[in-house]
């Protein structure tokens, strides 16, 4: 049973003013604004703007979110996407999202499929113990073997891939609806 | 990039059990890495500041408690907002504030921090500013001025900006009882009267 406090719970309590639900949220997607920023303005410093912008537009908004409308993470990323637009405007440039042209890359809408589901991944992550988040961050991007991992973290192949095991269900939990 | 086989000890698992886990498997691989958070963006939001509120121009005593609930409101948000992440780093040595006033402009934040009038007169400042875009040309700086009517009247200071977050001190002699506001304005080398207004009360 995942019992975290749902996004939408801190969402409407950060617009009671509830101070540390909204650092709760920072926690939780700050690093996916930041990756969304990144894909999307491809310039760390922009990308490090964008987040900030995009905190003070959910504190400024949390009350005109819904629950009867959709669970917190899509008003999150739609606020997210926002700031981050309007990032690339001030600037009077284009989101590097945007394809100047046709070609073999993937279309706007599977970029933004693309950035969603990281978006929900990299935020799911944030909830993993820092042991089990290691272990898949080695395991998936690192280019690490498994026993590569185990010798890089001196703990037995075995605990390696309990952890990993272990971490992909909870990660399916906090997915719910998004592995269906 | 290891395959699902590789990575997990499937012994056990019913068939729903595994499908769901490949399920994260293949959204991990489409979803890569997460990025490394700069510092600037490790740490939440820092604390209010501390310090009455008070929003210019000043008002008669029975008005404030409004006036300070409408003004924790905009610090609330500047700190909330992530605006003044770092803020202590920069703050040399403590300050003794009497009331806060908050700035705003379009893409930056403000917080003048007034602290208590000093035997001769003189009204120390600590004003930390957010987001104001960084001077490009030599010579160019911010001015902070306090406003009658809407115009700039009388000059509290120059400073320019470097990191995110910048903190000055100032200090004025004047009676804010004679003021209705605070404006910021962006100044150019060659050109100092009150030039565009970037922040205001």
């Amino acid at each position: 049973m995942h019992l975290v406090t749902s996004d939408g719970d801190l969402i409407q309590r950060a617009a009671d003013g509830d101070r540390s639900a909204f650092e709760d949220l920072y926690q939780r997607y700050a690093r996916p604004v930041f990756g969304l920023a990144l894909r999307r303005l491809g310039d760390r410093g922009r990308a490090e703007d964008a987040v900030q912008e995009t905190f003070a537009s959910i504190w400024r908004s949390a009350s005109s979110y819904r629950p009867d409308r959709g669970p917190g993470a899509p008003w999150l990323y739609a606020v997210a996407r926002n700031a981050i637009v309007d990032r690339a405007r001030v600037r009077n440039e284009i989101p590097s999202e945007i394809p100047d042209e046709a070609g073999s890359e993937p279309g706007p809408s599977d970029r933004a499929e693309q950035g969603w589901v990281a978006w929900r991944v990299h935020r799911a992550l944030e909830e993993l113990p820092e042991r089990e988040r290691e272990v898949l961050a080695l395991a998936y991007w690192s280019g690490l073997s498994q026993s590569e991992v185990a010798e890089f973290l001196g703990i037995p192949l075995g605990t390696v891939k309990t952890r990993t095991r272990a971490a992909l269900a909870k990660l399916s939990e906090i997915l719910g609806d998004e592995i269906e | 990039m290891s395959r699902f086989e590789d990575l997990v000890d499937r012994e056990g698992l019913t068939s729903e059990e595994e499908a769901r886990l490949r399920r994260v498997h293949d959204l991990l691989v489409q979803a890569g890495p997460p990025p490394d958070l700069p510092p600037a963006l490790e740490r939440p939001p820092s604390a209010p500041a501390e310090g009455e509120l008070v929003q210019f121009p000043l008002l008669p005593r029975r008005r404030w408690p409004f006036v300070a609930v409408a003004a924790a409101t905009l610090v609330a948000l500047a700190f909330g907002g992530g605006y003044l992440i770092g803020h202590a780093k920069n703050k040399a040595t403590p300050f003794a504030t009497k009331f806060v006033v908050p700035m705003h402009g379009p893409h930056a934040l403000a917080l003048i921090r007034v602290a208590p009038r000093d035997a001769a007169g003189n009204w120390p400042m600590e004003l930390e500013v957010n987001n104001l875009p960084r001077q490009k040309v030599r010579g160019d700086y911010y001015e902070l001025w306090l406003t009658r009517h809407g115009k700039a009247i009388v000059r509290c200071g120059a400073f320019r900006v470097n990191e995110r977050t910048t903190t000055v001190r100032l200090s004025v002699p004047y009676d804010f009882g004679k003021f209705k506001g605070w404006v910021v304005t962006r100044q150019t080398a060659t050109h100092h009267e009150p030039g565009p207004i970037v922040l205001t009360t």
